[in-house]
């Protein structure tokens, strides 16, 4: 079965459509790039698949494991194995890294019926993930997001993928902001949760993240439509030629 | 809101006797009865609904309530009910406390109410509806270890009665106390009357909890002087009730003291939580610092009236007040009245005001994490409230706060 299936997606904000039927399918061990220039409905696709409030689906289907999400909430989804990496992590004042961690953990493992995570392990288990994305203890310590650097933010959303091991994970423009350094350290922890069990989506206006994390297909949206699709030579092309040309063939 | 009466204690020539305060006290409330928004006090908090209610006084015997919500807390229990204020069974004093019983006392009596604002409401109620009178004494013994913290439990009544209990602290100089008022009275109309007097060099911890039955209105007044060189950490959480304000009025009279007295409303339903403040800087060198913090679910509502006045002769003093309140219903309501006074010119002061809703993109991204509604709605509400919290120097009284709010939460889902 396929791992997700969008048929014929037309979404809408209030009166504007901005999606206007995408189809796309994606098998559990792919990688899957959406490039595509600024308004071109990445981030709608993104939040759509998520289950963001305020954005309509007026036509079409997106399924999960065969499942529709359409009328399932956010929560539902990401316990359904869905994540987003957000392009624009929110920062969470008074709200404590660990026990976010550990109730966005244990929703997953209830959903799984699964008993709640043990306390000191969990700590031992995010600690080790974090070395790997080199989050330190005082990062951990912080309240979400608070007072992160953009990179930090970045390396956080890996960690918390990292922690929930998505079926489907959703990378939002997860290298804007990131310089060389961090771009590697997040792509790394990205690759490492590559594998059969899990499909990715990255979305990315940028062909540099791909050279890190290279994908198996890659897609071009452009006016809410997906124009083209192809292997990684396609990004490469896009590096040359830009959006221009592809989208005037379109 | 008009506060007369607020002139230094010292300059007061004599003390009104207490035949004298309960006729005022008469002609106060059959002059004015039970107030409504027309007045500038209570444009907020509408007490209409009293005037066509008769209360029996609960002055007899009632069996004392076993309190749940005193749960948590160690210390030494002193049981308020109706009529009746005594230790819990069993405990004896240790050294350091002493307990009086003042209900027959008048000239203890007039002598609290002399320093009390008169031409106001709450103490003229307690006044002339007095149903018990207790003063306890703090004194750090010579040659002892620390004082254990005193509860306050104050139960019982029905909703046919009202129940005016008085309670008069004295904490003695160079003496830390550490008091808990625990509200959970069943009467329909529970007006306390808390009168704390801190001395030289005296600190206090206090934390004060309302967590009254769903039909009792509740006009607690909590009167606060500080003498020199004197620090009080205080705390409220309004939550229980159908109506309920607290006032505190809080007076420096001495120099270099500093009062943190912050509160907490939690309101569903229909509840109506006013935190009505008054903080006098009378004298040079004093801090107060306040934060108030409300979350108000269905329809209900929450006041905060704020007043801080700073007199001629207190320079240099530091007076912060910032309120802020978390509205998650589209039919919740807060107001909020700040007020500062300033008569002198070297001072810092600083007071706000805020209404908020739950950030819908902080929903979002907690929901994105699998972490479902009503958790998240919790998650944030705590998060709104923790650094309110922190402000509690005692741990245990923390701690007892901290699972008030969580039992809270815990039954909005």
């Amino acid at each position: 079965m396929n791992l997700l299936e969008i048929k014929n997606l037309h979404v809408s904000i209030g009166d504007t459509k901005i999606l206007h039927g995408i189809n796309l399918t994606i098998n559990r061990g792919e990688v899957h790039a959406i490039m595509g220039p600024n308004g071109s409905g990445k981030s709608t696709l993104s939040y759509v698949l998520s289950g963001r409030d305020g954005y309509e689906v007026t036509e079409g289907e997106i399924l999960l494991d065969g499942q529709s999400v359409l009328e399932m909430e956010a929560d539902e989804r990401a316990r359904a194995g869905m994540f987003l990496a957000f392009q624009y992590p929110v920062e969470l004042p008074g709200v404590s890294g660990m026990s976010f961690l550990r109730a966005a953990v244990n929703a997953r493992r209830r959903e799984a019926g699964e008993d709640e995570v043990d306390q000191l392990e969990f700590v031992k288990l995010v600690r080790a993930a974090a070395a790997d994305l080199g989050v330190d203890n005082d990062m951990l310590k912080r309240a979400v997001n608070v007072g992160f650097s953009g990179g930090e933010k970045k390396r956080y959303e890996i960690l918390q993928m990292a922690l929930l091991q998505p079926s489907l994970a959703v990378l939002d423009e997860t290298d804007s902001g990131l310089d060389v350094d961090a771009l590697k350290i997040v792509s790394h922890g990205v690759n490492a949760q590559r594998g059969a069990s899990c499909g990715m989506l990255v979305i990315t206006h940028y062909q540099r993240l791909l050279s890190h994390i290279v994908p198996d297909y890659v897609h071009i949206l452009a006016g809410g439509r997906i124009i083209k699709s192809g292997d990684k030579s396609l990004a490469l092309e896009v590096e040359e030629n830009g959006y221009a040309g592809l989208v005037d063939a379109a | 809101m008009v506060m007369r009466g607020w002139s230094m204690p010292h300059k007061l020539s004599q003390i009104i006797s207490w035949p004298e305060q309960q006729a005022k006290a008469k002609d106060f409330l059959d002059q004015k009865g039970w107030p409504d928004n027309r007045q500038e006090a209570w444009k907020y908090t509408s007490l209409a609904h009293l005037r066509e209610q008769q209360f029996l006084p609960a002055n007899g015997f009632e069996k004392l309530a076993s309190s749940a919500s005193v749960e948590g807390l160690e210390g030494l229990m002193i049981e308020i009910s109706g009529g009746i204020a005594r230790l819990h069974d069993g405990q004896s004093l240790p050294e350091g406390i002493s307990i009086c019983d003042i209900s027959t006392d008048d000239s203890a009596r007039a002598a609290i109410f002399t320093r009390l604002a008169d031409d106001h409401l709450l103490p003229a109620l307690s006044a002339l509806h007095q149903t018990s009178a207790i003063a306890i004494d703090i004194e750090k013994p010579a040659l002892s270890a620390s004082i254990p913290p005193i509860i306050l439990n104050i139960t019982g009544g029905d909703k046919d009665t009202a129940c005016y209990p008085l309670v008069m602290v004295r904490v003695h100089k160079g003496t830390t106390a550490r008091i808990a008022e625990i509200h959970s009275s069943q009467a329909g109309l529970a007006c306390p009357l808390m009168v704390y007097d801190v001395a030289d060099e005296a600190a206090l911890h206090h934390i004060r909890l309302q967590a009254e039955a769903d039909h009792t209105t509740h006009l607690g007044l909590n009167q606060m002087q500080m003498g020199k060189n004197s620090q009080i950490n205080s705390f409220a959480i309004s939550m229980g009730g159908a109506l309920s304000r607290l006032e505190t009025h809080s007076l420096f009279l001495g120099t270099d003291s500093a009062l943190a007295q912050s509160a907490i409303y939690l309101g569903r339903d229909r509840q109506h939580h006013d935190i009505t403040s008054f903080v006098a800087h009378e004298l040079r060198d004093c801090h107060s610092r306040q934060l108030i913090r409300g979350v108000l679910d269905d329809k209900a509502r929450g006041v905060f009236q704020g007043k801080v006045r700073v007199a001629p002769d207190a320079q240099k003093t530091d007076g912060q007040q910032m309120s802020r309140a978390l509205l998650l219903s589209r039919d919740a309501e807060a107001d909020a009245k700040p007020e500062l006074e300033i008569f002198a010119d070297d001072v810092v002061c600083s007071h706000g005001a805020t209404v908020g809703e739950l950030d819908e993109n902080l929903m979002f991204y907690l929901k994105s994490r699998g972490i479902a509604e009503a958790e998240a709605r919790n998650m944030l509400i705590d998060a709104f409230l923790i650094d309110t919290l922190e402000e509690i120097e005692d741990a245990g009284f923390a701690a007892f706060m901290a699972a008030q709010i969580a039992k809270w939460s815990a039954a909005n889902r």
